[in-house]
């Protein structure tokens, strides 16, 4: 069977009085309802630039409520290079440089597509990886004749 | 002040090659924050508010534990979203998530719902939040 687990940890020696900080969590990745088991995996990477708009990192299926995983970093370097991540019109989330983010995302919901724009000085190109972790997926029929 | 989170992919079944990636960070955080706190939501996502309103980047981490109070267990679904209504994400039991929360500088803050009608369902979930430095 397949079995994808997501882990996270977090730390800090400095950030409570007396204590370190050592929080840990970790899940499997299951379908809708309890089954274990995705199928499909997109993996990439890419650069946005400041000067273009919002760009879809994924068009949202809009027919099944699926569960789906998104895994977005910030590969940039300088500190004033931020991707704004966005679903349809909300901005969810900043990621600054060196930032990464990890969230279940519904795209049951046509208007529900996942989209990132760069936030930088003028004409900066940030570069960015991502997995989305997905239950299934219909493919896109040919437009071949 | 530090905050070092870390990332780890693995699953070494579904396909013929192994899945297995790890991602860190070092973050720096100022006040205010909350350390890993508990909070029973409700229906009513105005009586979860997590995340008070603010303009800053905030980094959060949310836990569906699966359960309405520790040890029953639930299955009902909890949508993290702003205070606005607007959804950031879904969790099902046992997920959680982590990521910058940020609004387009909006000030709004972020609160959880459950996803169900019944003042009864209610889901326990853990939180922490840390404001970017």
């Amino acid at each position: 069977m397949a079995t994808t687990t997501a882990t996270v940890s977090i730390s800090s020696s400095d950030l409570q009085p007396g204590s370190s900080l050592n929080l840990h969590a970790s899940s499997t990745l299951m379908q809708a309802g309890l089954t274990a088991g995705l199928e499909l995996v997109d993996m990439g990477k890419g650069k946005l630039t400041e000067t273009t708009d919002r760009d879809a990192l994924h068009e949202a299926l809009g027919t099944i409520d699926s569960a789906n995983w998104v895994y977005l970093c910030n590969n940039a370097t300088d500190d004033t290079h931020y991707i704004k991540v966005g679903i349809h019109e909300t901005v969810i989330g900043n990621l600054g440089a060196g930032d990464w983010m990890w969230m279940p995302w519904n795209m049951g919901d046509a208007d529900a597509e996942l989209n990132i724009e760069a936030e930088g000085y003028t004409d900066c190109t940030i570069p960015y990886e991502y997995a989305i972790f997905k239950t299934a997926y219909t493919l896109a029929a040919s437009t071949a004749a | 002040m530090a905050l070092i989170p870390t990332l780890t992919i693995k699953d070494a079944t579904t396909f013929s090659d192994e899945i297995n990636f790890s991602v860190t960070d070092s973050l720096t955080v100022t006040a205010p924050s909350s350390s890993l706190s508990t909070i029973v939501a409700t229906a009513t996502g105005g009586d979860s508010i997590i995340v008070p309103a603010s303009t800053a980047i905030m980094y959060l981490f949310v836990r569906h534990t699966g359960t309405t109070d520790g040890s029953s267990s639930t299955t009902r679904q909890v949508d993290v979203e702003f205070t606005t209504g607007e959804a950031i994400s879904r969790l099902s039991t046992g997920e959680w998530l982590f990521m910058p929360v940020h609004h387009a500088e909006a000030d709004v803050g972020v609160q959880l719902h459950v996803q169900h009608s019944d003042p009864s369902d209610v889901v326990q979930l853990e939180y922490a939040y840390w404001k970017k430095g």
